[in-house]
């Protein structure tokens, strides 16, 4: 049987550091998508997954093992991503930072801007204020549970799905009036 | 249930994730509510549409700077466990130099590209500095077969695949490596996995016992792909112990016609 992820971690962390390769290929496209949903940008996205793998070696001590080695990586990626935030606009607010629209990167080709929904979905996305986005995008794509997700904001499960039900009232507004119509 | 329990639990509610009693509070409360019916909808078809987004690919560039990271980071560790009592001094190297003070930062490098320049001088190309090259080029090497390795042993096709690519880069193999190569060729379940230990393995074709094994998989493969793959290498590295191996396969009735082809045409070339 394949080692889960905490194991595999657990092995990193205890001087393995080579199986930190088999968590790579496992996890990268995931980290990927997820950095690229909230900054909207690849080559950002891809030194962001990089910066993840760093921190993973560097703060590898600390790992317990005691929570899914998924909701440990992805605290990592949100610190990271805060930090890429704060980089790019310096002193600003973060909280202001937050309420950004991510600077997509135009779409690459034709048979892309064809297909309308998914533009108008992911439109739709970067309009949500970041923390909404941020919280849909873990629940929705990142195989996360609302109790994980809370853990990872360090709040009551129950706000977490308030939060759930907002953001998706929230979408489907934006995605009504994005299409020229309004919501059922 | 009234409308306000129903939105904190629409989440559950999506997931699927509600016990038989929360679940017919819902219905029967849906089943009332005609403003909490058309939202549960509006927002469930929300839902739905967030799924037309697709999984992007990041690009190989961010896999190949992942794997230098990486045997740097090894090379790292095992250069401080050899030196632990100047471990703290580099620690304490690596802290100043990541303070990002633009004069301290310059200062040092100008300082390391004197030493540098002073070292080579000093040095002269001697034996000292090449043992010292070389036994760093040795760990990258070690480093990369030790993945592979792990790489190699994975259930997922796409990760013995990243194995074997990866033990491709190494320039001499250990017979671990090789072993390992050649059982991933003999025994992998998937095709494509085998076909690319076939690659690999040319890579290899003058280590100690690369081409006899080679030979021998011949009759044990079963996948026509992996079959031409082998003979068009066996032929191209002119093994002459290859050939019994082909006349065998030949006479195999079962073979595909098309391989029996590629066989025969293998077979003039190299007798």
């Amino acid at each position: 049987m394949s080692p889960t992820d905490n194991e595999l971690m657990e092995q990193v962390r205890d001087g393995k550091v080579e199986k930190l390769a088999v968590l790579f290929e496992r996890n990268q496209t995931m980290l990927f998508n997820f950095f690229l949903r909230l900054t909207g940008n690849r080559a950002a996205s891809e030194d962001l997954v990089q910066e993840v793998f760093i921190r993973i070696l560097k703060y590898r001590s600390g790992y317990q093992g005691d929570s899914r080695f998924n909701v440990w990586m992805f605290q990592i990626a949100r610190n990271a991503h805060v930090d890429y935030l704060r980089k790019r606009k310096g002193d600003v607010a973060l909280d202001d930072q937050f309420e950004e629209v991510p600077a997509r990167d135009p779409l690459p080709d034709e048979a892309y801007e064809a297909d309308q929904e998914a533009a108008l979905v992911r439109m739709a996305l970067d309009r949500l204020p970041a923390r909404k986005r941020e919280i849909l995008v873990l629940f929705r794509y990142q195989n996360l549970k609302l109790r994980e997700i809370a853990d990872l904001f360090d709040c009551h499960v129950g706000t977490v799905k308030v939060q759930v039900h907002r953001a998706l009232k929230d979408l489907s507004r934006i995605y009504y009036e994005l299409q020229g119509g309004k919501a059922s | 249930m009234n409308c306000e329990m129903i939105q904190g639990r629409f989440a559950d509610y999506l997931t699927g994730d509600l016990d038989d009693e929360a679940r017919r509070d819902i219905q029967s409360h849906l089943a009332s509510c005609p403003a909490c019916r058309a939202e549960i909808e509006t927002l469930t078809a929300v839902w739905a549409k967030l799924g037309v987004l697709p999984q992007e690919q990041p690009s190989g560039e961010l896999r190949h700077r992942f794997y230098a990271m990486l045997e740097d980071y090894r090379n790292d560790l095992e250069s401080e466990a050899r030196k632990p009592r100047s471990a703290g001094l580099f620690a304490h190297w690596r802290e100043l130099f990541t303070l990002r003070r633009p004069a301290f930062a310059a200062a040092f490098s100008a300082f390391l590209l004197l030493a540098g320049a002073a070292g080579g001088w000093l040095a002269g190309g001697g034996p000292g500095k090449s043992t010292r090259l070389s036994s760093l080029q040795q760990e990258v090497q070690d480093m990369r077969q030790t993945t592979a390795l792990s790489l190699l042993s994975q259930p997922a096709a796409s990760d013995r695949l990243q194995g074997i690519s990866y033990s491709a880069a190494v320039r001499n193999p250990n017979a671990k490596t090789l072993d390992a190569l050649i059982s991933t060729l003999n025994t992998d379940s998937s095709p494509n996995v085998r076909l690319a230990a076939v690659e690999a393995l040319f890579l290899f074709r003058n280590q100690p016992g690369v081409r006899d094994s080679l030979t021998r998989s011949l009759a044990s493969q079963d996948s026509p792909l992996v079959q031409v793959a082998l003979i068009d290498l066996l032929v191209e590295i002119r093994e002459s112990r290859a050939a019994a191996a082909l006349k065998a396969l030949v006479k195999n009735e079962k073979l595909n016609p098309d391989v029996k082809k590629v066989a025969e045409q293998g077979l003039k070339q190299l007798i």
